[in-house]
């Protein structure tokens, strides 16, 4: 009878329009959004040669110097393209290049609008009027030391050194996709919620004709419970996978822990909704209206909608990180990426571990009713 | 003498002040098909309830089998069937998963299984939807469905709440005839309905409940034997007398008269050749006359005389 009910339980779940759409079909659109935006960032950070005109005034041969030095090599910074005024102003007026470079005694730059490659330009122009200044004040003072200057100016001073702390991805754009698999995992709770609703005479028909058959009440519970938690764990593993393999999220770390984590998180969401589904008899519209905005409320503070949220409760109610499940799964992600010991994760992993027991104790509870006042 | 099935003993049901069965008391034999006939609100579906140890109840016994029975009594479940007022299946699932998923709540077997869902299939008429899911199914095909997952395991004991509830008359007339079949093949059959014609088609005994108690109990035959009413002769008449009617009130076996301008209603009590003699006065008084029906009493008869309303008037 187990069996029998726990292989049509997975078939039941597994069909269901709403698995296939909040646990399927969403974290696929929803990952897919996430990496085209957190995409363009990475490449907007990428470094692109700089095309710049150049129109000379007079002869100047330090800048010259230096301009040969920033237009060759692997990467140069930048382009330079010779040319009359009025032409060179045309071109950048084009777009084909993104400043002027007037090169006289001094240099001057003229870009059109502001933007990352107009600061570089800046940047770069501001750097060689110092260089050309001090080569220039060497050159009068003290010609002997010129080459020594020159050497020194070249050499790169840094005044940090880096050290990684973590031999994870510390990339913070992963904390939107550990955000997500925790909010796949808590909409289990729409799985966890049928289990209980069609296990209960006065909340279903189904139920009331399970109620009626000669498999006790504990049975179908039991089954509904596991099958659920087997298919809401198929729908994590499904999820990280995408994630990790098609999408080539770098989620660090160890890949076997973060499979379990999830599909830990996963059988919390079910525990969570069928502790909803056995409080109270309100019609199962309202219960799966109750679930989804819980559901949202925690994915909400957990910062999938906004980033920063959690640390803006980490400083005004740090209580609340620590209760939210959300939270609480996607920080297990977390420090299983960026810790080297597993101290934290399995803190967090207890957390989880508390969650699904308590739920389920009390769902078990209010659902184990046999006699209803009213059906 | 055949064994009970089914006993209900001064059974008392309240939902707060609403008194849902008062000390209603019920035996059924088995091979019976037993209608509980009554209207909406009546305390048939509450009545089913308590028997399959759903419904708290606040005084009473309820023994099926010879045994209390408690929520705990699997063993006497597994031996019955369920068909509920709404239709309860998965919408997940196909017509013949659905069958087997509710089948396997009773029947471990898995070899026993599969005759039993082909043997339901078959009976209820579903050999063209197995792979359908309910969604495409009309409505009385979902009715056919409801029914065969709750007889597929073979019950002893059949409940069917109102089954033909929004149901078209062919697939109401083939799901009567299954249960007559059931009933054939060994199975006692509880049946409730509001629908006096369906009860009397297929009932050997009956239950009429009003407001949560038993007003009567009998075959049709039985209950029709309580009430004054043998005959109903009704006359379509344009024009009739104060006297004329006067007269028809005073013949023999004459307890009742009506007339609304159109029609002409007479109620009789025993006694033979009552239409003869209502239109031997019509004739003699040269009053002209269109249709006449004589109509033997019906349930709703026997309810209107009891209660003093109709049944297929009445209110939830």
């Amino acid at each position: 009878m187990f069996l029998h009910n726990l292989k049509y339980e997975i078939k039941l779940v597994l069909r269901a329009k709403s698995f296939i759409i909040w646990l399927m079909l969403f974290p696929i659109i929803l990952g897919t959004l996430f990496k085209v935006a957190f995409g363009s960032i990475y490449q907007n950070e990428t470094f692109d040669t700089i095309p710049v005109a150049v129109v000379k005034i007079s002869e100047n041969e330090v800048f010259d110097e230096m301009l040969t030095a920033l237009t060759t090599g692997e990467q140069p910074a930048l382009k330079a393209i010779s040319e009359e005024e009025a032409k060179a102003k045309e071109m950048l007026f084009d777009g084909d290049v993104k400043g002027i470079l007037y090169v006289g005694k001094t240099v001057e730059l003229s870009v059109s609008g502001r933007g990352m490659t107009q600061t570089i330009l800046q940047e770069i122009v501001g750097r060689c009027r110092v260089y050309e200044t001090v080569i220039r004040d060497t050159m009068a003072t003290d010609p002997s030391s010129l080459e020594a200057v020159i050497k020194e100016l070249s050499t790169e001073v840094d005044a940090c050194r880096e050290v990684p702390v973590t031999q994870g991805n510390p990339d913070v754009y992963v904390q939107y996709f550990y955000n997500l698999i925790a909010m796949v995992a808590i909409c289990g709770c729409n799985t966890g919620l049928h289990v209980s609703i069609d296990n209960q005479a006065n909340q279903s028909v189904v139920g009331a004709r399970k109620n009626c058959s000669g498999t006790p009440k504990s049975i179908n519970l039991t089954a509904g419970l596991i099958g659920s938690c087997i298919s809401q764990g198929v729908s994590m593993i499904f999820c990280v996978t995408f994630l990790r393999f098609v999408l080539q999220v770098n989620f660090g770390g160890n890949l076997l822990l973060l499979y379990l984590c999830s599909v830990m998180a996963g059988c919390l969401g079910v525990a969570m909704g069928f502790f909803i589904g056995s409080v109270g008899r309100a019609r199962f519209e309202v219960k799966v209206a109750i679930a989804m905005s819980i559901s949202m409320v925690l994915c909400f503070m957990s910062g999938l909608m906004m980033g920063n949220i959690k640390g803006i409760l980490a400083e005004t109610a740090p209580w609340a990180n620590r209760i939210n499940p959300v939270a609480i799964i996607s920080d297990s992600f977390y420090c299983l990426n960026i810790y080297s010991d597993y101290r934290r994760f399995l803190t967090k992993v207890l957390g989880m571990g508390i969650y699904i027991v308590i739920f389920t104790i009390l769902g078990v509870l209010f659902a184990r009713r046999k006699k209803y006042a009213s059906i | 003498m055949k064994p009970t099935v089914v006993k209900i003993d001064n059974l008392v049901k309240r939902y707060g002040e609403l008194v849902a069965l008062d000390h209603f008391s019920l035996e059924i034999k088995e091979g019976e098909i037993f209608g509980l006939l009554g209207p909406n609100g009546s305390g048939k579906t509450t009545t089913i309830n308590c028997l399959l140890s759903l419904l708290a109840y606040d005084k009473g016994e309820i023994e099926v089998f010879g045994r209390e029975m408690t929520p705990t009594c699997y063993d006497i479940k597994s031996e019955i069937g369920v068909i509920m007022q709404n239709v309860a299946v998965l919408d997940e699932l196909s017509v013949r998963e659905n069958i087997d998923y509710f089948c396997g709540l009773y029947i471990t077997d898995k070899e026993k299984r599969k005759a039993c869902v082909e043997e339901a299939i078959r009976f209820v008429g579903l050999e063209d939807f197995v792979n359908f899911r309910p969604a495409k199914l009309s409505g009385g095909l979902l009715r056919r469905l409801n029914i065969a997952c709750g007889i597929a395991h073979k019950p002893k004991l059949i409940i069917l709440d109102e089954p033909t509830v929004a149901v078209d008359p062919q697939s109401r007339n083939r799901i009567l005839e299954g249960i007559q079949e059931l009933n054939r093949n060994g199975a006692t059959v509880i049946y409730t309905s509001h629908y006096m014609e369906e009860v009397e088609q297929i009932c050997t005994r009956i239950a009429i409940m009003d407001k949560g108690r038993k007003i009567a109990e009998g075959t049709k035959e039985e209950l029709k034997g309580m009430i004054r009413n043998t005959e109903s002769v009704s006359i379509e008449i344009l024009e009739l007398p104060g006297e004329i009617k006067e007269k028809i009130t005073h013949l023999p076996h004459v307890y009742e008269t009506e007339y609304d301008g159109t029609k002409l209603t007479v109620r009789c009590s025993g006694g033979k050749h009552n239409l003869i003699r209502i239109l031997a006065v019509l004739q003699e008084a040269e009053l002209g006359f269109g249709r006449v029906y004589s109509e033997l009493p019906t349930l709703n008869d026997v309810f209107l005389e009891i209660t003093g309303t109709a049944l297929r008037d009445s209110k939830e």
